[in-house]
């Protein structure tokens, strides 16, 4: 029950935060020069055609009433129509969700399965030859820039090998390559967390004692070491799939997966305030129930931890 | 906490005497060196990657002189040539040395990795210290600031902020800080809640130092061993991010060149003259590995006990 | 116990993952194979909607779903000529007024409704209407009482008169010779009156609500991933050969021409890439499939002459000669393209190949600099649009021989919005950019540009009102010939004596194509997006 009145506390603190993220975009895209409706026409500006469209579009009105409006609208569900792709913002995140949660999973998969075994790895055979090995592998996932890994992966792996498609969405074979580049990052991450973790507790008294009761070495850290490590490492996956949803942008863009990344970039690029707006909302709200989750797990693995 | 009534001179000035000495105590700021030179002798890894670092430095500061060739000379007559000993790495589509423009780009990788991460410390540490430290409403107001900050994707902030502003090189360092910054603020915040306990602080409020001074004298100091680690790992965040910028359009605008525009620019020339897009994509991953490894070993040496 | 809490965390976690993965969409996307006899294509820009009223740069769908009363045909040289389409022959009265057209019969649209005249009149109106928000309006703006239309004061339009299902009379404003030429291009598709009332504002969004008489349906599309047009069986000249053209949605240049070498596609567009042509020119794998199509366009450099110094005709002269143009298309291009000197590219009528040819003479420059009061040079911006790194290398190569006559140019960039925006209002420094013709008339090129209201959007602010108000009237007069010597008058007017713009040169438009694909021919202007009925695939000829 406590648990329940920390949810709708956190839920309820949520919401400002919300509304300030909106309204922080709402007023950025305003101070600008140039609209939608004349990114539009482009080439083909037609200067009376202009002010008509944006006076029926609601862009002449003084801003703090159209976000008034549209804050009103957003607590219905109706987030608009975008401008230029002429359809209902709701129905487009839906479609796009279900892409970037794909590609997040086996991403986040990819990162868990490797991530964590290597960090174990790491940790119990300590500045070993292996344990180098691993952690600059890590490293070096965690230091280049991702359209970089996407285009060597793409260049060696589907063009030179022709071991996979070299874009697409189709097949699982499709989703291998986008889900390696967007998880090597975050499968450095937990490794190296891993691996700190596991060492620090290691070092602790009732390890020791463990060992000294005469516990093999895999039983003491298996049942003793890791459980407890692996605190700050859950907290840390649940945190990142929500940073893996909007990381995602670039992987999206180089693959061609016609995910929520892909919506927002080209929402910023053309002006489409709606279609921004749902995205980056519908974006929040994923991160702050990833924060929710995290914190709830730091008291579900450990009841000794209570929770705020 | 009880007000200790002062109302002799001598208890004033053993209350001082112990204040000052309990401050030499815990304050140990002056370890940090010597501890960086120990981390030096022992970690050579480290020690590596600041020389690399330093290198880099040099380079960037006196490119006129260490670039064999005028980065913006275009030839069109030797367009795109193969490494030789008068074009070390060849040149790019334009006739220009390859090898000098990535010595000036070092500038601009440089300046892009370490103006905004500085800025955004600077400003996410002040909001931390105040947080911790001048009471619930102003924590509260700065940390839903800092929910909001860090509910926000952030290459699509960093965009919406770009795109708001304008596409230059200040306005690349804006985006980069405003994005940046609440992690500092968070991490400061805590450790100002933790030391507000200790008695020296409790001392030095009851004789009445003013409350900035105590955030900046007593405080500010031991968080400088974490401060100085998170600044180490979050430039290379500052360095991919802005690649991440350049491959959606709107990172470093040329003529200054960063790594990451080169890159980008040059990757359409991966099939026949690969060096154009792979030498400034190595340079990035070697000065990000460098400052990565520099900071594992910071952190290491200084401060093993900050959790990430 | 804690551990069996651990366990059945992580087996809840499993259980979420292959659930959420069964219920992700998977169902879409069929691949074409290589044996198949669909054309599979690709693009970097997907169309927002197929309704070609609501745009001005997706052409490709309207071009293959929908027809027009006059079509422009291209042929297997190059050149282009208009044709019939849906209307079979048409009159023009002597006073060039009034244009009856006699439309063909029997032409069923995809909804199996006949075409008639009634959906020509529901068209124009639908164009015009307020309500409709049309961006192609200027096509049709000569018939008479469109102005009313536009305003709203009417619902009816004037100018068009049906006198029988299958005859429709329309009378102009004013004569306006382009007008067949306006009524050929992809932007006044005719559409059926029954189906495009019924589909309301989804008209174009989508399969269910796309509808024309053209010789492929729109089958599928998914949002920035793929669209399937397939082949309409009950075409009025008949089925096409291909069974659909397929087309994924790829942003990424690079990824689309690795999809190509690994044979996924069948066509390369090397405007993605043009500094690859060269790859592509010299292989012997690829360069029998080298595809060349005219670029009816001239890629040009704009002046405003509302920033100082550029008010000054003399400096104006010399900022023209201090473009290496050749240099230009050979360093950027492989050199494929035509040295421009005046605006009306190759292609469209009334070309004159024998322009004065504005040499590249920086001494020459300099001097007049001198005279002009600008011994030592001066500064200036050059902006672009952010992410557009072919547009860069251009900018940079003319930075470069700016810099060689003490034009220091400083390259600004903006992102689109700003950059269209600030044109709009007649700030913007000097740009470059590329005009290609949406019909076969000089109007396109010169009304565009130098028409008094549309030199300021395009911040150009030429101030030779004589020169603007002539281009306007041209529209007018009904001598072919006339109008053609008045033009290539303006044009000397324009470039030479007033050095109103740089013009550069004219691209061709090259693609790599697969051998399997027969008959295939690039658009007339280069641009719109190609026809692909007379296209068909023997799959033989395929490379192994």
């Amino acid at each position: 029950m406590n648990t329940f009145k920390f949810i709708v506390k956190r839920i309820l603190i949520a919401i400002p935060v919300l509304i300030g993220v909106m309204l922080i975009i709402f007023l950025m895209l305003n101070v600008v020069p140039g609209d939608p409706v004349t990114l539009m026409m482009k080439e083909h500006i037609k200067p009376e055609l202009i002010e008509r469209m944006r006076v029926e579009m609601g862009l002449n009105d003084p801003v703090m009433v159209r976000f008034f409006n549209y804050i009103k609208n957003a607590a219905r569900g109706d987030f608009g129509m975008s401008y230029k792709l002429n359809r209902n913002v709701t129905d487009l995140i839906l479609n796009a969700f279900p892409h970037t949660v794909k590609l997040t999973i086996f991403a986040a998969l990819i990162a868990w399965i490797i991530g964590i075994p290597a960090g174990i790895i790491s940790a119990v055979k300590q500045n070993s030859l292996v344990d180098r090995f691993l952690m600059s592998f890590s490293l070096i996932g965690v230091s280049m820039p991702v359209f970089w890994a996407a285009l060597m992966l793409q260049y060696f792996l589907a063009f030179k090998w022709k071991l996979l498609p070299v874009s697409g969405y189709a097949t699982l074979k499709h989703m291998i390559m986008p889900a390696i580049v967007l998880g090597w990052s975050s499968a450095g991450t937990i490794a190296r967390l891993t691996r700190s973790s596991l060492l620090e507790i290691m070092k602790d008294d009732f390890v020791r004692t463990a060992r000294a009761k005469g516990l093999k070495e895999r039983a003491v850290v298996v049942g003793h070491a890791l459980k407890n490590a692996m605190l700050p490492v859950v907290t840390m996956m649940a945190i990142q799939v929500a940073s893996l949803l909007s990381g995602a942008v670039i992987t999206e863009s180089v693959f061609g997966i016609p995910g929520i990344g892909r919506l927002a970039v080209n929402a910023i690029q053309t002006r489409d305030m709606p279609l921004l707006q749902g995205t980056v909302v519908f974006t929040t709200v994923l991160i702050i129930s990833g924060n929710l989750i995290a914190d709830l797990l730091y008291s579900v693995i450990d009841p000794r931890i209570r929770v705020e | 906490m009880e007000d200790i009534k002062v109302t002799d001179n001598e208890t004033v000035e053993q209350l001082r005497q112990d204040y000052e000495n309990m401050q030499a105590e815990i304050a140990d700021t002056d370890g940090i060196m010597d501890k960086i030179k120990a981390m030096i002798k022992n970690n050579k890894l480290a020690t590596i990657s600041l020389i690399v670092i330093l290198i880099f430095c040099f380079c960037a500061i006196f490119a006129p002189v260490v670039a064999p060739h005028d980065p913006t000379l275009q030839d069109y007559d030797n367009v795109r040539a193969h490494p030789s000993r008068d074009h070390i790495l060849g040149t790019d589509e334009l006739g220009r040395d390859v090898f000098s423009r990535i010595i000036y780009g070092a500038r601009i990788s440089l300046v892009i990795g370490i103006v905004p991460t500085t800025i955004s410390m600077v400003i996410g540490t002040i909001l931390g210290l105040m947080a911790g430290f001048m009471g619930k409403k102003v924590d509260f107001v700065i940390m839903r600031l800092a929910d909001i900050m860090l509910a926000f994707p952030s290459l699509l902030l960093a965009m919406v902020v770009m795109y708001t502003l304008g596409a230059s090189l200040i306005n690349i360092f804006i985006a980069l800080s405003v994005v940046n910054w609440a992690g500092t603020a968070r991490v400061v915040r805590s450790q100002t809640l933790a030391l507000k306990e200790k008695e020296f602080v409790e001392a030095a409020e009851s004789i009445g130092v003013k409350k900035s001074v105590i955030m900046l004298r007593h405080i500010l100091p031991n968080c400088l061993p974490s401060l100085i680690v998170l600044f180490t790992m979050d430039i290379p965040g500052s360095i991919l991010s802005e690649s991440s910028l350049s491959f959606l359009g709107i990172g470093a605008q040329p003529p200054a060149s960063s790594w990451g525009l080169m890159v980008v620019n040059g990757k359409q020339w991966l099939f026949s003259e690969p060096w154009v897009a792979i030498a400034p994509g190595v340079a990035i991953l070697i000065l990000v590995l460098a400052f990565n490894f520099l900071g594992d070993g910071l952190r290491d040496a200084i401060d093993p006990y900050m959790k990430e | 116990m804690e551990k069996n809490r651990m366990k059945a965390f992580f087996i809840m976690v499993v259980i979420t993952i292959m659930a959420l993965t069964g219920c992700s969409k998977t169902d879409n996307v069929i691949t074409p194979a290589s044996g198949d006899n669909i054309l599979r294509l690709v693009t970097a820009d997907e169309q927002t909607t197929c309704d070609v009223q609501k745009t001005t740069e997706y052409y490709t769908m309207p071009l293959n779903i929908f027809e027009r009363l006059v079509e422009t045909q291209t042929n297997l040289d190059g050149t282009s000529e208009l044709v019939p389409g849906l209307a079979e022959n048409w009159d023009i009265s002597d006073d060039g007024l009034i244009y009856t057209f006699y439309l063909r019969k029997g032409v069923k649209f995809q909804n199996g409704e006949e075409f008639k005249a009634d959906d020509v009149v529901y068209t124009f109106e639908r164009m015009l209407k307020p309500e409709t928000n049309a961006l192609n309006q200027d096509f049709i703006m000569a018939v008479k009482g469109a102005a009313d239309m536009m305003e709203g004061t009417t619902d009816k339009l004037e100018g068009l008169e049906v006198i029988d299902d299958y005859t429709i009379k329309m009378t102009l404003e004013d004569p306006f010779a382009p007008f067949l030429a306006n009524l050929a291009t992809p932007g006044v598709s005719i559409y059926n009156r029954k189906f495009t009332e019924e589909a309301g504002d989804q008209f174009g969004l989508m399969p269910e609500k796309t509808c024309g008489t053209g010789p492929f349906m729109l089958s599928k599309w998914e949002l920035n991933s793929e669209t399937q047009i397939d082949a309409f069986d009950g075409y009025w000249k008949g089925r096409p050969k291909l069974d659909a053209v397929n087309f994924k949605t790829v942003k990424d240049a690079d990824t689309q021409r690795m999809m190509f070498e690994n044979g996924e596609l069948d066509e390369f567009d090397c405007d993605e890439a043009p500094s690859q042509i060269a790859y592509f020119a010299e292989s012997d794998k690829y360069k029998d499939w080298i595809k060349v199509g005219n670029r009816v366009g001239t890629t040009y450099y704009s002046i405003n002459q509302g920033i100082e110094p550029f008010n000054d005709v003399r400096i104006r002269k010399a900022f023209q000669m201090s473009f290496d143009k050749q240099q230009l298309l050979n360093t950027l291009y492989d050199g494929r393209g035509t040295v421009a000197n005046g605006i009306i590219p190759p292609g469209l009528i009334g070309y004159n190949p024998d322009l004065p040819e504005i040499k590249y003479d920086p001494e020459k420059a300099k001097k007049l600099m001198s005279e002009a009061g600008y011994p030592n040079g001066f500064e200036m911006d050059i902006c672009m649009v952010t992410d557009s790194p072919d547009t860069l290398r251009i900018n940079e190569m003319v930075q470069s021989m700016l810099s060689k006559v003490n034009i220091k140019a400083n390259i600004v960039q903006k992102d689109e919005a700003s950059w269209y925006g600030v044109r709009a209002e007649g700030n913007l420094g000097s740009y470059t950019s590329t005009w290609s013709a949406d019909f076969n008339d000089p109007d396109n090129f010169f009304y565009t540009f130098f028409a008094p209201q549309n030199t300021v959007k395009r911040s150009f602010n030429y101030d030779n009102p004589e020169a603007s108000n002539k281009v306007a009237e041209a529209r007018k007069m009904n001598d072919q010939d006339e109008r053609i010597k008045l033009y290539q008058e303006l044009e000397k007017q324009i470039i030479q004596e007033d050095a109103a713009w740089v013009p550069l040169y004219s691209r061709q438009h090259i693609y790599v194509v697969n051998p399997r694909v027969q008959n295939y021919v690039v658009m007339w202007n280069g641009w719109t997006g190609n026809m692909y009925y007379n296209m068909y695939i023997d799959n033989t000829k395929a490379p192994q």
